[in-house]
């Protein structure tokens, strides 16, 4: 019995500590105060709205796309992506985007729509007040 | 209402199926007729209650909320049918059914063994229990009526015969940015329209509709395999409490080994259907994402994979009598499987993933979210409280000396690595729980020495005997399979000019892998082909690594624009667009491409639409597959640049713009209180803004206007024809502001020749030996299968 311990412990102790060091390298946080996010330049997983009366542009020199995301608190920002819009993009309400604040935009190398149709609800919901 | 009444009586017979069981085992002989008649009650009455829904759905009866959300008039046969499983409830309900087919055949294999029924079938129907009360209509009912809560619905879905009843205006409300009209739909309207005589099924003509990612032949597919698997993993949990309940750990392991086998098959199938369908429909580019809902089912299946190692040790290891190595291993992993599948729900299911994956399920409520940590808290305190009980007996010796070199021990390592992975898996998954998340890279990084253990391992203990092997031995049996697997290790080095060392040491431990097994298959051919099993399933793995090897490292990729009917070079090919055509009524276009390298010719064309369920264009990429490699073509964009150099501008009021020598000015709107009132109320209304142009100092006022009518909205346009200027209207924004088109007017005429420039913009990109991704699966599938039928025969020994 006392090998399968060694064997075992062996592996599993390397692995925690490989586990350990990528996850620390790795690690994104979530932040959904776009303050926050403006002010250092470490990668984050920035968490708001699309400003649809903005619009989104699509570069096609650059092949870039950029657009403005709103947080809870009404700070804005400007996004720029590296590749082409994403499906469902244009109907997409809540949006994350993986990458930093740097030089006036945020440089995301990820973007996560969301369109679930409890937000078109929510939508009429506020209107018919 | 009679779903609910179906479901709620199989809740009944659920619960009495489960106390007569566990009575019958603590000693009433009588009971075990009522456990049976329960359960199969119980099951009966589920499968009628899933037909009673698929009714509902194929016949659009759109009274219950389930059936409005998901499906629409436009689906129908096999995609329609699908809809059952579409949302939360369904899956849910799916689940509850594929278990309940898994106990019929379940209590039938175990009345044919020894005194286990009771004590199995009565741990199984607690899972169906709590499964029930999740589809009750205390949370995830199927079977919930449409106004049982208040929802909004679109008024194009549904009659406007009815328009007109008195009550009706009480209910209406209008989206002013979108323009749409709503209905409210609630227990007040259903009473007032009960009052009028007007069914529900008359009043509501139309559903929302379905995702249109989901309505493809996979949704049919791949959701009931992989909730057979999810069903199959409660089994191993039952064989295993089972035991600890009778306090038997020498018969549970060629029980549940058939089981085991058979559901990390189905389950193993299941999980890369859905790669298959991320890669082929939607579009992701590659087939693994390590998106949450991916890895939660990942996870268990890793778990049941290592049991699988260590129980063919106990089971080997019983042969000297005792209960066998690794009792707790095994009894613990597979007690694990099936919690694991249960926290898997939990993770996508409630809602704490919500921004971290492409498709979890909207937050359900507290409530839901209370019963899923009770559902996984109870099977949890079940599992390790009887473990911990029976601790004691667990620890008995094992009589047997051990040697680093023996298979056991290559099993058991076996068993780590794949909990390693497993737990690698659990932690970045779980990380969204504490507000962080990892990267792809953390997965990979972690697993690219994992799978090189793996691979090692896989094919070198093979060449160890059980217990103990000499040195010498394996020395000389392993000679030739490793001198092999370099070569084939250098030729992907020189040939396929992969430099990097791990990817290299990676190709070499899959090359041993395959090489081994392949022997070993060939050798023991002759002696029946029941015994092939796992190394069927290795040599599965072993092409599976190979080709993540390929596709997942060594895909190249470039973005290319199309001009239609102009030759392009990309990756190696000629690329030249040759147009669109309309398919499927023109609903959707497909973008013809045809590829030329040397003197081969092919034809490929990726798919985009406007997809009215979510106004979003929608693309689906069109693959080449060309036997050691894929060309892989995800549309981008489509458009036609027709020369006029169209502007879009937003103007406030009083702002101007010049275009074409011609300077427009937005003044303001007219939207008087009548208008508003209409435009409340949902009735039809124009609303105009009123505009001036100016050309060579020569004034002109015009007007563009939004007009609804019956609830659809149009945009008029003014031309200019002074300044050769159409003005389109895009959009009015509450704030004051509009937004225009402007183009000139020659170009955009219909009858003049079109100088259109078509360009199509793709990502194309070529995926070295991805079939071996699908070709290694499928093959470890067909070993799962064989290893499932020796076992189920060794099941009947004594």
């Amino acid at each position: 019995m006392k090998n399968k311990y060694i064997f075992g412990g062996g592996i599993i102790t390397i692995f925690l500590a490989i586990m350990v060091y990528l996850f620390s390298q790795s690690n994104i946080q979530y932040e959904s105060n776009f303050q926050n996010v403006m002010s250092k330049d470490k990668v984050c997983k920035a968490t708001g709205s699309w400003v649809k009366s903005k619009n989104f542009e699509t570069d096609k020199v650059h092949r870039t796309f950029s657009f403005y995301m709103v947080d809870e608190k009404g700070n804005e920002m400007k996004v720029v992506y590296n590749g082409t819009i994403p499906n469902n993009f244009e109907s997409a309400k809540s949006v994350v985007v993986t990458g930093s604040y740097k030089d006036g935009y945020f440089h995301a190398r990820d973007i996560l729509t969301k369109c679930p149709s409890k937000y078109q609800e929510d939508k009429v919901k506020s209107s018919s007040l | 209402m009679a779903g609910s009444l179906i479901l709620t009586i199989a809740l009944a017979c659920s619960l009495f199926s489960m106390v007569m069981y566990y009575l019958n085992f603590r000693g009433y002989q009588n009971t075990l007729n009522y456990g049976r008649i329960g359960y199969h009650s119980m099951a009966m009455l589920v499968v009628a209650a899933a037909v009673f829904l698929e009714y509902n759905i194929l016949t659009h009866n759109y009274a219950l909320h389930y059936v409005y959300s998901y499906s629409s008039n436009a689906l129908s046969g096999g995609k329609l049918a699908s809809t059952f499983w579409a949302g939360q409830e369904g899956s849910f309900f799916l689940w509850l059914v594929l278990s309940s087919l898994v106990g019929v055949v379940l209590q039938s294999y175990c009345s044919k063994r020894g005194d286990l029924e009771p004590r199995v079938m009565a741990v199984f129907s607690l899972a169906t229990t709590f499964l029930l009360i999740m589809v009750s209509p205390l949370f995830k009912n199927p079977f919930a009526a449409i106004w049982s809560e208040p929802i909004f619905l679109s008024i194009k879905d549904l009659n406007p015969a009815f328009f007109n009843l008195p009550f009706m205006q009480n209910f209406q409300f209008t989206d002013q940015q979108s323009g749409q009209s709503f209905i409210k739909m609630n227990s007040d309207l259903f009473a007032n329209l009960s009052g009028a005589g007007v069914s529900l099924k008359e009043f509501i003509v139309n559903g929302k509709g379905l995702n249109p990612q989901l309505t493809n032949f996979w949704m049919q597919i791949h959701p009931p395999i992989l909730f057979t698997g999810f069903s199959m993993a409660t089994v191993p949990f039952a064989f295993a409490v089972a035991a600890l309940m009778k306090n038997d750990y020498r018969e549970w392991v060629k029980h549940s080994f058939p089981w085991v086998l058979a559901g990390a098959g189905i389950l193993g199938l299941g999980i890369m259907m859905g790669g298959y369908w991320a890669y082929e429909m939607l579009g992701w580019g590659g087939y693994w994402a390590w998106d949450p809902v991916e890895n939660s089912s990942l996870i268990p299946w890793l778990v049941g994979v290592a049991s699988i190692h260590t129980l063919l040790v106990q089971r080997k290891s019983q042969a000297t009598g005792g209960i066998g190595k690794f009792a707790k291993t095994n009894l613990i992993l597979c007690l694990m499987t099936y919690i694991l599948v249960l926290y898997s729900t939990f993770l996508t299911r409630s809602g704490v993933l919500g921004d971290a994956s492409v498709h979890s399920f909207v937050d359900p409520g507290m409530l839901v979210y209370l019963f899923l940590i009770i559902f996984i808290g109870t099977f949890i305190v079940l599992g390790f409280g009887m473990v911990i009980y029976r601790w004691k007996y667990l620890s008995e010796p094992v009589p047997s000396e051990e040697q680093i070199l023996s298979r056991d021990l290559a099993l058991f390592t076996a068993a780590i690595v794949l909990s390693a992975s497993a737990l690698i898996v659990l932690v970045g998954t779980s990380a969204p729980l504490f507000g962080h998340s990892v990267d792809a890279f953390f997965y990979n990084q972690m697993h690219i020495p994992l799978a090189i253990i793996i691979g090692l391992l896989n094919g070198l203990s093979l060449l160890l005997k059980w217990n103990t092997t000499r040195r010498e031995d394996l020395l000389k049996t392993s000679v030739i399979p490793i001198a092999l697997s370099l070569f084939v290790t250098v030729l992907i080095w020189v040939v396929g000019g992969v430099t990097d060392i791990m990817m290299l040491l990676l190709a070499f431990s899959a090359a041993i892998t395959l090489v081994v097994n392949i022997t070993i298959a060939f050798k023991i051919i002759r002696g029946g082909l029941q015994m092939l099993g796992a190394y069927i399933a290795h040599i599965g793995i072993a092409l599976f690594i190979l080709g993540v090897i390929g596709s997942a490292g060594y895909t190249k990729q470039i973005d290319v624009n199309l001009e239609k009917n102009v030759p392009n070079h990309a990756l190696g090919y000629e690329i030249i667009f040759t147009g669109y055509t309309p398919i499927e009524n023109a609903t959707k276009y497909e973008f013809n491409l045809s590829l030329k390298k040397g003197d081969d010719n092919y034809k490929i064309s990726p798919v985009m639409y406007i997809s009215e369920f979510n106004n979003g264009l929608m693309r689906e990429p069109a693959i080449l597959n060309l036997v050691t490699k894929d060309f892989y073509v995800s549309p981008l964009g489509y458009e036609e640049d027709d020369g006029s150099k169209g502007n879009t501008v937003t103007l406030h009021k009083g702002d101007s713009k010049d275009y074409n020598n011609v300077k427009i000015t937005f003044n303001d709107f007219y939207f008087p209180a009548e208008v508003r009132e209409a435009m409340m109320a949902g009735k039809d209304f124009e609303i105009i803004a009123n505009l001036t142009a100016e050309t060579n100092g020569k004034k002109e006022d015009f007007k563009v206007s939004l007009v609804s009518k019956g609830g659809s909205r149009t945009m008029t346009s003014a031309d200019l024809k002074d300044g050769n200027v159409k003005v389109t209207l895009l959009n009015l924004q509450a704030t004051g502001s509009v937004d225009l088109s402007l183009s000139s007017l020659d170009n955009s005429a219909q009858n003049l020749p079109k100088k259109s420039k078509e360009v199509l913009t793709i990502t194309a990109s070529v995926k070295p030996f991805i079939n071996f991704v699908w070709t290694g699966v499928l093959v470890m599938v067909l070993g799962f299968g064989f290893s499932v039928a020796r076992r189920l025969k060794e099941s009947f020994k004594r």
